[in-house]
């Protein structure tokens, strides 16, 4: 196992560098050239916009230097001073990334307490009524758009029934709150967020579960469970699941760049201050410092994901652990 | 003789969509206290389901639609799902072809028998692992404590395959159902499985049904032989007769097999 | 034919229709505003609303599905076209070209394509042709590795190494023999990939982003969905459910394929 995971530490070196390589390309798609006057003509990017962010990559430099003085700053965490409020991109992005992390932690905690049972009703009644109306409303659900999705709920919950608030993470009062309404507001805030983000993986998640579940029930073990004299609950709840459900571990990890493209679109939507709604306000200022962290830390993030996502099916299937 | 198992016009039909095939028809076997019964025949002629219809642990598309099948006394077909659940793995036990994928792999293999203990006997963990380890040393394992925390694929086949006859034997069935127990094993691990089986046999008391498509192994172990040929029972003879006056046309391709790979 | 095969055609073939024919089924032009008709309900006049600068609903949305299906042809176009390159490259020669670029594929998997886009329409600009371009550029990586597959088990098949044995060039044996045998899978993935790409552009039109107002998408007609939550419920409604209609028809197709194809 240790050794696995020296393996798998060892392959993310030329990811990395990949990553920075391209990234510092990307860098370069910034308009205009420093050394052409119509600069500042370009309506998009100003002669104070265009000194500044020279300074930060070092553009007069040659670009073997701008490439060594970009790897640096990544190696210091330091993506520079945001264009609009002269903050730090990472100051700003580290204040932002709670909202997002914990409302995507508890969508994907809502989403395997959904589509997971699903997934096995469904395997276990392949082929049955309940089976096939599943499978048309998840298709149907994959097919919807998420944030029309978000739309729609906000119209049914927020305005027709006026149930929920359908923007921003607190009420204008929340400081006068108490604990225990401070938590309760909260959670009307984030539950329509939460919903959706979760909504949009739950086909996939639950159809790959069905799936999985389906190859499981016909696996020779199958009949030594039920030979052995086990009730059906156990067969399938013990014998059956534990293998389907290995695969579903990795599923957290590689659903990291779909959500965080997510994040974006329903932060924007419901108003809330997260990583999302902060990379849609740097595209809206063409703050290139905060765009270009942004997109490296989704890079590295995805990256970790899909680590995490192999070295924990690693760990909870006993074949690969214990394999020299 | 006294009849432990008692199996007559055993029907069982596999459902494809809206085709509707029979795989067995005309299926009557009898098996007594004690006694060896090897099933042979070519594959898919029907033997497998035959032995899963037994205590209906067949495929989801597959049906039992006619026959009777005494077991000491009652009509399986009879029972409902909880009665028939409290005679598997009690009762009658199975054993099948390929002990690596008939274990399940996410479970110690110990596990998987302390689990078949505590199903069907009123033991506690303890007991049930101290149970484990004797059950695993009478199947000729030599350090059971080690066999009952790996896991299957970290072991042999021929191991796995001990284990699994441990586990079926946890709680003394009267009747084994061995289904191609060996024939994914080396022949040299065969022979051993095959002498353990009779030798647990002698122990235990059980009685024996064989399935294999392999006469040589009939010539072995078997007090009868009884050839199915597409789905249907064709011939039943005590061992020694039916290799010197064999019947019905399958029985003699059989043989024909065996003398042929004698031969080699 | 299949029948979701056949849904999908007729679904994808109404609003192919409907886009061909947008300038001649359309009563208004999608940009002509009407100040005394704002936010009107679907009526025999405006059948599916107006929005709040009076302009007709359906209008929009026929000309918008001229857009939505172009860059969706397009973008997978682009895509598709690489990822034949690169995967067949990759699959053919192995070795240092083949590390080469799958670790290429590798590195443009880690980057998010929604943060891609974002990045990619910050630092150029938000025309349909960009548009088109950039999601073709960021999603040839899925295709590039199925088609590397394809030819990898290809290639081993006798009438390739027979091709080979008769001396014929690289390309020859690329372009005449592989990439037609892959074609299936690459058809199925194809798409599938129109159905994400014109959700990633619906996407990035809902954020202001896309598709640049006054020339619709459905996804910028949803922009003004949310100031009017309440109040026009029409202007929600139905851009959405084109996308999602023709979302479900090209999963149609690529499942109608699957099953024509056979399972892979």
């Amino acid at each position: 196992m240790a050794g696995y995971i020296g393996r798998r530490l060892l392959g993310l070196v030329p990811l990395l560098l990949g990553i920075t390589l391209l990234s510092f390309f990307m860098i370069h798609l910034a308009p205009g050239k420093p050394t052409v006057l119509q600069d500042s003509m370009n309506p998009k990017i100003s002669l104070d916009v265009r000194n500044r962010l020279e300074k930060l990559y070092g553009l007069d430099k040659s670009l073997p230097a701008q490439y060594f003085l970009w790897m640096q700053r990544l190696l210091k965490l330091d993506f520079g001073r945001s264009l609009g409020d002269d903050r730090l991109v990472m100051e700003k992005i580290m204040e932002r990334m709670p909202v997002t992390l914990s409302i995507n932690i508890l969508s994907m905690v809502v989403l395997f307490l959904i589509a997971i049972p699903l997934g096995i009703q469904c395997a276990v009644k392949e082929g049955t009524f309940f089976d096939h109306a599943w499978t048309i409303l998840l298709f149907l659900l994959f097919a919807a758009p998420t944030f029309w999705l978000a739309l729609l709920l906000m119209q049914f919950f927020g305005i027709t029934l006026g149930w929920l608030p359908i923007s921003a993470l607190k009420s204008l009062d929340y400081e006068y709150f108490t604990w225990w309404q401070k938590i309760g507001d909260l959670a009307r805030h984030l539950f329509l967020p939460i919903l959706v983000s979760a909504f949009g993986s739950l086909a996939g998640v639950s159809r790959y579960m069905r799936s999985n579940m389906i190859e499981t029930l016909q696996q020779p073990y199958m009949y030594t469970a039920r030979a052995k004299g086990l009730p059906e609950q156990t067969v399938i709840y013990k014998h059956a699941l534990r293998n389907a459900i290995l695969p579903i571990v990795t599923i957290i990890g590689l659903s990291i760049p779909g959500l965080l493209g997510g994040s974006v679109i329903f932060e924007s939507i419901f108003a809330l201050p997260g990583i999302g709604r902060l990379f849609y306000e740097a595209v809206m200022m063409r703050d290139y410092p905060l765009i270009m962290a942004e997109v490296v830390i989704g890079a590295v993030l995805t990256m970790t994901g899909n680590l995490i996502a192999d070295i924990a099916y690693a760990y909870v299937d006993p074949r690969i652990r214990y394999k020299k | 003789m006294d009849d432990l198992l008692k199996i007559r016009g055993l029907k069982i039909n596999f459902y494809l969509g809206t085709q509707v095939i029979t795989a067995v028809d005309g299926f009557d076997l009898d098996i007594g206290r004690g006694e060896v019964v090897v099933l042979a025949g070519e594959s898919g002629s029907g033997k497998t389901v035959s032995a899963l219809a037994i205590t209906r642990i067949l495929p989801r598309n597959a049906r039992v639609v006619d026959g009777s099948i005494i077991f000491d006394g009652q009509d399986l077909l009879g029972l409902d799902i909880r009665q028939l659940r409290a005679i598997r793995g009690k009762d009658i036990s199975y054993v099948f072809q390929e002990p690596s994928s008939y274990l399940n792999p996410v479970y110690t293999v110990g596990d998987q028998i302390m689990e078949a203990i505590r199903l069907h006997q009123n033991k506690t963990k303890q007991e049930a692992y101290a149970q484990t380890l004797k059950l695993l040393e009478a199947v000729k394992i030599a350090d059971p404590a080690r066999v009952a925390f790996s896991y299957p694929h970290q072991m042999s086949g021929g191991m796995n395959q001990r284990a699994f006859i441990a586990m079926s034997l946890a709680s003394r069935p009267q009747l084994l159902i061995a289904d191609e127990p060996t024939t994914a094993l080396d022949v040299t691990i065969e022979s051993e499985i095959l002498q353990l089986l009779l030798t647990l046999k002698d122990t235990l008391g059980f009685s024996l049904l064989f399935i294999t498509h392999n006469l040589t192994i009939a010539r072995r172990i078997a007090d009868r032989v009884a050839v199915m040929y597409q789905g249907k029972i064709v011939e039943t003879a005590p061992v020694e007769s039916i290799f010197t006056d064999p019947k019905h046309f399958h029985t003699k391709e059989l043989i024909s097999a065996y003398e042929q790979i004698g031969r080699i | 034919m299949n029948k979701t095969l056949i849904i999908g055609v007729v679904i994808i073939g109404f609003f192919t229709l409907i886009a061909l024919l947008a300038p001649f089924l359309s009563s208004y032009k999608p940009s002509d505003m009407d100040q005394t008709h704002m936010l009107m309900a679907p009526s025999a006049k405006h059948l599916l609303g107006t929005d709040s600068l009076g302009r007709d609903i359906l209008s929009r949305m026929m000309y918008g599905a001229r857009i939505s299906l172009t860059i969706g042809l397009i973008a997978v176009g682009i895509a598709t076209i690489l990822g034949l390159i690169l995967g067949s490259l990759a699959g053919f020669y192995g070795g240092f070209i083949d590390s080469l670029i799958m670790r290429f594929t590798d590195i443009m998997l880690c980057f998010p394509t929604f943060f891609l886009l974002l990045a990619a329409v910050a630092f150029l600009e938000s025309s349909i042709f960009n548009i088109m371009v950039i999601i073709g550029l960021t999603s040839w990586m899925g295709p590039a590795r199925l088609i590397r597959g394809e030819i990898l088990s290809l290639k081993e098949r006798e009438f390739i190494q027979a091709e080979r044995a008769l001396g014929a060039s690289h390309f020859r044996i690329i372009a005449v023999h592989l990439i037609p045998n892959a074609l299936g899978p690459v058809l199925v993935n194809a798409t599938l990939g129109i159905a994400a790409a014109i959700l990633l552009e619906s996407g990035l039109s809902f954020l202001g982003l896309g598709v640049q107002p006054p020339v619709p998408s459905w996804g910028n007609i949803l922009i003004e969905s949310k100031s009017t939550l309440g109040i026009a419920w029409w202007i929600t409604l139905y851009p959405g459910l084109a996308i999602l209609l023709t979302i479900l028809g090209f999963n149609f197709i690529a499942e109608g394929l699957k099953q024509k194809i056979g399972g892979f």
